[in-house]
């Protein structure tokens, strides 16, 4: 047996002194780690462990402008199982199965799937989810949650829009207005383990979400639904495909209805509305459905036609190119360079002063004065009418009007331009400009959102537009309401004279593109009191079988809406007295 | 060898675990239980949440490893109370033993975690590497004892030397970290015994070279490379970073006992080689300061024993479990604060595993009853 040396001794002591040694280099490194770069890697490691819930804001209301709810909230629920608290899975298949009405194999595959949270069913009513509440299962989740609920369902429908899954606009105002609506998602931030699934008793962080403002629109429910019921009887009455009607306050832009019938089910709006399912062929559904949600007032052009004979007139006016006592002779048609352009009449209309040429909606007097005008000075006004731009309305989508490049205008454009022809504006760029015109030459901005209101109701913005001022003189703007009011007293637009009230306006029938198809959109624009407009309405039939004449079908459609509503709107008969005086 | 007689008849006689007026070393015996113990808790805190969602029992690993700590502690202090020069009798059979089981294992097709390193006999799992270790120390101390004069010269050192490589080779055709351990103990058991120095420098060298050549010639070993100098941006770093992340998110004073996150699926087994993260977390700097203080006394103890040990034979032995302990440890601790490649090698004591306790406390109770031999100067 051999003892021991020194140098062992020694040697030892070296090992246990490598092994010290290595030690406090670990403890440094250590150090490093759980010092230096503590922070660091107690950020990432939390990026790791905590999962974001976001808890859904409520969505603001949409009122009309005396405080209905045009859209508001439901309570409803989403139904979601955690497979690893799930004790009795048979009984919670066969509960949700027959709670919800879905199929056993989908509820099966959710329920089995070993996850850390499994949606079953979303918008789901408060009644059902009180039901299976009580069942009192482990593992089915239960939450609240708030749904977009339209309480007049079809009801300016395509101007209101709708709402998607994530509580977002997807058209009309409820895209416009998003950023006001939707608020704020709150969030939960939990603990999860590596598997996703929340750590129990880990403190949790809520941060509450805020919910979304309240918009007040112009929008007056009782026009808007007089109006529809007006419009879906027209649309009836002469078969057409459409009825479009806009009322609007000519002086601030403030829009009271925008109809488009037929409207849709704002609660369903993916079901397509009847006159569009037998178009469906399994391919054509979003086409079709673009379709039923499409807002023509604003998103579509078309020839004005006769109506727009108002902005010739005014131009003509503002250009003192002609007096209302310049005399103007008809035959029937006239001949612009190669072209006979026919008058509606077409036995011609004689000699008449430019009011009885107004009166009588006659082509050859506009295109006379459109020739006077000319060109250029003819596009000056138009674009002070706000022809070339977009009218900047609070709905998005809004199309834009297809004009003739000035250089390519010749007398035949210019004719036919005249008396609102072979270009295309929408329907809310006219009533724009003719409001301009009657109002004293401001050019108006049309709008729904008017104000902008936090949850408890205290005002957040008020909503602005802009205006342009002196579009047109104002003498031009007084000459052309006497004008435009004579249309109706006396000429083509008496089917929408109301004894006692002052009514101006204008009618018209433009043919559909391609030409002779037989397609006709009959319109009539009018507006009251003549005097001091208050109130601008424009109808438009789109397609109707059999008469049509704007000034036969589309006039007394107005007339009905002006009876109801010019009382409604506190504009009083005017002249009882007069009519009095004269029967008497 | 006069003591020898008396002690062991004195000890049957009596059969007492502690003899009065006998040496024993009562602070490395305190350091193991403590250290024993506090694995226990710390295999309970890491393995609770995911033992119970995929066992259903949360005691489960705490469970196992006490059982194995209970017959441990009954192992190490019967091996205690064994003579050291009764192992002398067993070198060759342990270590033929341990080839055979090496090979056993190689040949058996059981295998866990992709490579074969246990031998299943029933419910009991059995490590032989770890048996291995015991029988490389106790060969190389009988070996070197006898050779003393001749590991004087290089020539000799190899002689011995190449005693050592079967195991080291058969070890490490399935666990390369572990045959590492291997090599590591028998280098520091024949730098004790030789006086030289300058060959051990020069075997330092040579081992960096031929470690380096062996790590850039496979590819796997060169990923881990990789991985160790950019665990952030390697797809394979994410268990690196894990480790990371527990270390750094405990700070100075920890998060408390039982708080990491890390544990609860984070790390993979987070009870077995990567507990030392979920110290660090759950303990902060403090706590795995202190631990590894604990084990820098062990092998103090351990170092002080073998100074006092009645002879080489004997002081050999602590050496070689001085050794183990502390590579491991050390290797451990470097792989999880990713101060060094990572490789899979349990932390002594703490980590969770039946076969690598046992045979640590076998090797403690050898130390134990060296300890008794020591006489104290007055």
């Amino acid at each position: 047996m051999s003892y021991k040396k020194t140098y062992h001794k020694r040697k030892i002591i070296i090992v246990g002194t490598m092994l010290i040694l290595v030690a406090s280099i670990l403890c440094i490194r250590l150090g490093f780690l759980m010092i230096k770069k503590s922070t660091y890697y107690q950020k990432l490691a939390l990026d790791l462990h905590q999962r974001e819930r976001s808890i859904k804001a409520e969505r603001g209301v949409i009122y009309d402008r005396n405080g209905v709810v045009l859209a508001g909230n439901k309570a409803v629920c989403t139904i979601s199982v955690i497979h690893s608290q799930i004790k009795e899975p048979e009984q919670v298949i066969k509960v949700l199965q027959e709670e919800l009405g879905l199929e056993e194999s989908y509820v099966r595959k959710r329920v089995e799937k070993v996850s850390a949270r499994e949606k079953i069913k979303s918008n789901v009513e408060k009644e059902i989810a009180d039901t299976i509440r009580a069942y009192k299962l482990d593992g089915v989740m239960i939450d609240e949650d708030y749904k977009r609920y339209y309480p007049y369902e079809s009801l300016a429908s395509k101007v209101l829009g709708f709402t998607g899954s994530d509580n977002q606009g997807i058209i009309g105002l409820e895209v416009k207005y998003d950023s006001y609506l939707s608020g704020s998602p709150g969030k939960i931030l939990t603990l999860t383990d590596a598997r996703g699934v929340e750590v129990p008793n880990a403190a949790e962080t809520r941060q509450e979400p805020v919910a979304g403002n309240h918009l007040i629109t112009s929008i007056d429910v009782n026009i808007q639904k007089y109006v529809e019921q007006a419009a879906t009887k027209a649309m009836k009455s002469h078969s057409a495909k459409q009825v479009s009607i806009i009322i609007m306050n000519p002086q601030n832009g403030e829009i009271y209805a925008m109809v488009n019938v037929p409207e849709f089910n704002l609660n369903e709006p993916y079901t397509l509305i009847d006159s569009l399912k037998s178009q469906e062929n399994g391919n054509n559904t979003q086409e079709l459905l673009n379709q039923m949600w499409r807002n023509s007032s604003v998103n579509d052009t078309y020839e004005p036609g006769s109506t727009f004979k108002i902005i010739t007139a005014a131009a003509g006016l503002e250009e003192n190119v002609v007096k209302v006592t310049d005399t103007f002779s008809c035959p029937g048609f006239r001949i612009v360079e190669d072209r006979k352009i026919r008058c509606h009449k077409t036995v011609g209309h004689g000699q008449e002063t430019f009011q009885q040429g107004i009166m009588n909606s006659c082509n050859p007097v506009f295109m006379d004065v459109g020739a006077r005008v000319g060109k250029e000075a003819m596009y000056k006004n138009y674009k002070k009418l706000g022809l070339f731009e977009k009218t900047g309305i609070d709905v998005p989508g809004e199309a834009k009007s297809i004009m003739h490049k000035l250089d390519n205008i010749g007398a035949v454009e210019l004719a036919t331009m005249s008396f609102g022809q072979s270009f295309q504006i929408t329907p809310l760029e006219l009533l724009r400009a003719v409001s301009a015109v009657i109002n004293g030459g401001t050019l108006i901005t049309p709008h729904f959102g008017i104000e902008v209101q936090n949850k408890e109701g205290q005002l957040v913005e008020t909503l602005s537009y802009p205006t342009k001022e002196n579009a047109i003189r104002k003498e031009t703007s007084e000459l052309m309401k006497e004008l435009l009011e004579s249309v109706v007293s006396e000429g083509s637009g008496q089917n929408a004279k109301i004894e006692g009230f002052r009514i101006g306006g204008k009618t018209a029938t433009s043919e559909k593109l391609p030409r002779r198809s037989g397609k006709y959109i009959s319109s009539f624009l009018g507006f009251a009191p003549a005097n001091d407009p208050k109130v601008i309405g424009l109808i438009m039939i789109d397609e109707p079988v059999g008469t049509y004449y704007g000034g036969t079908i589309a006039a007394p459609v107005m007339k009905e809406i002006f009876e109801n509503i010019l009382p409604y709107l506190g504009i009083q008969q005017e002249y009882i007295a007069v009519q009095e005086e004269t029967t008497s | 060898m006069s003591t020898k007689t008396p002690v062991k008849r004195r000890r049957r006689k009596q059969f007492n675990l502690f003899v009065k007026g006998e040496y024993f070393d009562f602070p490395m015996l305190f350091i193991v239980i403590f250290l024993v113990c506090f694995g226990l808790i710390m295999i309970y805190s890491s393995s609770s949440y995911r033992a119970n969602l995929n066992l259903g029992d949360p005691a489960y690993y705490l469970k196992r490893q006490g059982m194995w700590a209970i017959i441990g502690f009954i192992g190490m202090f019967i091996v205690s109370t064994v003579h050291y020069k009764v192992y002398m009798k067993f070198t060759i059979f342990f270590y033929v033993l341990a080839i055979f089981l090496q090979i056993i294992v190689l040949i058996l097709p059981n295998s866990s975690h992709g490579a074969k390193r246990w031998i299943v006999l029933g419910p009991i799992q059995f490590q032989p590497s770890e048996f291995s270790k015991v029988a490389l120390i106790l060969f190389l101390a009988h070996i070197l004892t006898l050779t003393v004069r001749q590991v004087r010269t290089i020539k000799g050192l190899i002689k011995v030397g190449i005693f050592a490589l079967p195991l080291f080779g058969l070890v490490g055709v399935e666990n390369l970290s572990t045959s590492l351990v291997i090599l590591g103990i028998t280098i520091l058991m024949l730098f004790v015994t030789s006086p030289k120095y300058l060959p051990f420098i020069a075997m330092i060298l040579a081992g960096v070279v031929l470690g380096g050549i062996v790590l850039l010639s496979a590819g796997y070993r060169m990923e881990r490379i990789e991985i160790w100098l950019d665990p952030e941006n390697h797809t394979k770093g994410l268990q690196t970073m894990q480790s990371l992340y527990a270390i750094g998110s405990g700070g100075i004073f920890g998060k408390g006992l039982g708080q990491s996150m890390q544990k609860m699926g984070f790390i993979p087994e987070s009870h077995n080689d990567m507990i030392f993260s979920i110290v660090c977390e759950e303990l902060g700097l403090f706590g795995a300061i202190c631990i590894i203080t604990m084990f820098v006394m062990l092998l103090w103890r351990i170092m002080y024993i073998a100074n006092n040990a009645p002879d080489l034979y004997s002081a050999l032995i602590c050496v070689g479990v001085m050794a183990q302990v502390g590579i491991q440890v050390f290797i451990n601790i470097a792989v999880v604060t990713n101060t060094i490649p990572p490789t899979g090698i349990p932390l002594p004591f703490i980590s969770y595993g039946g076969t690598s306790l046992v045979f640590l406390m076998g090797e403690m109770g050898m130390v134990l009853g060296i300890s008794r031999h020591i006489r104290i100067r007055k």
